[in-house]
């Protein structure tokens, strides 16, 4: 049931014909991102008070200054009735991949978005919803004549185009935080290597460690994930956009 | 000294990460450079406008970024998984 791949734990279960292979590592810290964001919404709910004259906490100002920013930027261009309907998805898939990237700053914790797996999953279920989005205010028949346009025969060129999008939309978003996984580990390893091989600065080497090791945290997993996050959510919204209008 | 078939294979596989990783990133940089500085351009002019600019621009990058982040996974795979 349990088997190594290279360094990683492995889960393969029978299901009838398919063998299933989980990750054991991502999906454990998936799990986890889901429980923060969880207790963050329990924690964040408990500031709504009962009657709507009482005093502004500040975890309601913030409550509000975080919606207010989801929809003025997430979903700018969509029609009050759709924005309505998105709102919960995209807020829920930016906060998803944000916590996903900000986890790999505590140490020994692997971000979930560092498998393909997991980003793929993700950019698919954007496809499968903007084409759902899409059937539902255009109707099928408009939906699927659009991609005969503006000629009938670039029609394997839309289909490419389709596909492409939605492989780059997750590709995007697992080589960004992979390759800066990767980064991160060989520039430590090798300032290790450097700096203990110089005679003078030897006995310090904890200290460069721990000021680089920070900086690249700092840097790949707070900026770049956050930039990330944002990314993967606008192109969500984009796509569905693009297809539902 | 000898180099033997295998070995000369994974001194390539290493040469054509390198490469592949060197070469594909110019283009992405450039493009990235050339919207960030219209963006700047249009929020010196435009203060006002920042936000959507701001926005625009970063979706754009993302986007042109695409063709960098393909030859990074070429690079993973030829480094790890070929």
């Amino acid at each position: 049931m349990f088997e190594r791949l290279g360094q990683k734990l492995i889960l393969k279960l029978q299901l009838g014909p398919l063998v299933v292979s989980l990750d054991l590592i991502t999906v454990v810290m998936s799990l986890v991102v889901s429980l923060i964001l969880i207790l963050l919404a329990l924690w964040l709910r408990r500031a709504i008070p009962r009657d709507p004259e009482a005093p502004v906490s500040r975890r309601l100002a913030f409550l509000s200054m975080a919606f207010e920013f989801f929809h003025e930027s997430l979903l700018g261009g969509f029609s009050p009735e759709l924005a309505k309907r998105l709102f919960p998805m995209i807020t829920t898939l930016f906060l998803y991949v944000l916590f996903s990237n900000w986890i790999s700053v505590v140490p020994k914790a692997e971000s979930p978005t560092q498998n393909l797996n997991v980003t793929m999953g993700l950019a698919l279920m954007v496809y499968v919803l903007s084409h759902y989005y899409a059937i539902k205010t255009k109707g099928a028949r408009v939906h699927f004549r659009g991609y005969l346009e503006p000629y009938a025969f670039l029609l394997p060129m839309n289909i490419i185009g389709d596909f492409g999008r939605t492989l780059s939309h997750g590709f995007r978003l697992f080589g960004n935080i992979f390759g800066g996984a990767i980064l991160t580990t060989i520039v430590l390893g090798l300032t290790g290597k450097v700096i203990a091989a110089m005679p003078v600065v030897a006995p310090f080497a904890f200290v460069f460690g721990t000021g680089i090791g920070t900086f690249l945290n700092a840097w790949f997993g707070v900026f770049i994930g956050a930039i990330q996050a944002l990314v993967f959510a606008l192109l969500a919204s984009v796509y569905i956009r693009l297809m539902a209008t | 000294m000898n180099i033997s078939g295998e070995q000369f294979v994974e001194a390539l596989k290493y040469l054509a990460a390198g490469l592949c990783m060197g070469l594909g990133a110019i283009g992405p940089a450039i493009g990235e450079g050339i919207a960030a500085a219209h963006a700047l351009d249009g929020m010196a002019r435009q203060p006002e406008m920042e936000g959507t600019l701001l926005r625009t621009m970063i979706i754009g990058q993302a986007i042109s970024e695409s063709t960098g982040i393909y030859s990074l996974v070429v690079a993973i795979i030829l480094l790890f998984v070929v």
